[in-house]
């Protein structure tokens, strides 16, 4: 159910003139691409200065506080920029990238990112004070920051593996495969 | 020094037929290639944009520059020997490349500002250094590492 309408919804995005003008266009789609891999060296490099912060590696005499604090910024900027040019290459190819097992790992693993980023920054205000000068944050800092590097590199991973057509929906595979990857027309072979 | 040589040799070395059959290797060292590039760009973007003023004020510049030093030294590491082995799989089609020539000039450049004046003059006491010549030094360091970085993505787009 949800596949089909997932597969709907890219379907109608493709048949817009936009798309596949974007897509066609030699250097707009290449400036688009580069520009969401050059704005992921300022969101995910400032994310590595604050986790190596947190895990005591880098930085270890300045306040984890103020490492987080005045990175954030810059980090967001390159988060949005990065978000706005990924639903552009989304958009430019709609229907290869719904269908592409990598993507749909890429979206998981950046939601449970999303989620750690939370859960840690919420723990850091709230606790803070207490080790806040300590050269080696508690162990549950550490915990966070190294999930955090963890998640965001395999996010990082599988948007890169995005370019492989290994599990393509051309290819064949498994049921269970097809429908991971949300291949309707080739599940409905099957039955 | 015949460069073409070096290139025909990597085509058939070890390392080519390591990279040419198995795609799972290097896909997985061409995600370490692009991990450790995000890791030097931050390194890069981080301790530069603190020489402009414009990042971490309230932290010495010093400190900044010691503290990213090391993790761009680790990314550069990584960087090129995941990149020989990427390169060893294509090789012949990168000698023909120019998008890799402004890769390779520009990195070259990038090694040798970053040993030989960057690194060296940073090392003194920030506060003896021109502020103009602080600003220079930024500027040409994230000139040159935008520059690696844009004509490695657009290797693979020509």
């Amino acid at each position: 159910m949800l596949n089909e309408l997932l597969l709907r919804f890219a379907e109608w995005m493709d048949t817009h003139a936009w798309s596949t003008a974007l897509h066609e266009s030699y250097y707009m789609y290449s400036w688009v691409e580069s520009t969401h891999v050059l704005t992921l060296a300022l969101f995910f490099g400032m994310l590595v200065v604050i986790d190596l912060r947190m895990l005591g590696w880098a930085f270890t005499s300045v306040p984890a506080s103020t490492i987080s604090r005045r990175l954030e910024t810059p980090m967001m900027i390159g988060f949005a920029i990065m978000v706005v040019s990924g639903l552009m290459l989304v958009y430019a190819v709609p229907v290869r990238t719904i269908n592409s097992i990598w993507f749909r790992m890429k979206m998981v693993l950046f939601v449970a990112a999303g989620i750690n980023a939370l859960l840690f920054r919420n723990k850091m205000k709230a606790a803070v004070d207490s080790w806040d000068n300590d050269p080696i944050p508690p162990k549950r800092m550490r915990t966070g920051a190294g999930a955090s590097l963890a998640l965001w590199s395999c996010v990082v991973a599988s948007g890169r593996l995005m370019a492989y057509d290994w599990y393509d929906c051309h290819q064949n595979m498994s049921y269970l495969m097809y429908w991971v990857a949300g291949c309707v027309h080739e599940m409905a072979e099957f039955e | 020094m015949d460069v073409f040589a070096f290139f025909q040799w990597l085509d058939t070395s070890w390392l080519a037929s390591i990279s040419k059959a198995y795609g799972g290797v290097f896909a997985v060292v061409q995600i370490f290639h692009l991990l450790a590039m995000l890791m030097l760009g931050g390194m890069v973007l981080a301790g530069d944009l603190r020489l402009l003023g414009v990042l971490l004020k309230d932290v010495p510049s010093e400190v900044v520059i010691e503290n990213t030093q090391k993790w761009f030294n680790v990314a550069l590491v990584v960087l090129l020997l995941s990149g020989i082995f990427m390169s060893s799989a294509v090789a012949i089609k990168l000698y023909y490349n120019s998008f890799f020539w402004a890769k390779m000039a520009s990195l070259a450049f990038g090694i040798f500002f970053v040993y030989t004046i960057r690194r060296p003059l940073l090392r003194y006491d920030h506060s003896t250094i021109n502020p103009w010549t602080l600003r220079l030094i930024a500027v040409a360091s994230m000139t040159t590492w935008f520059v690696v970085a844009a004509s490695g993505r657009w290797i693979g787009f020509s």
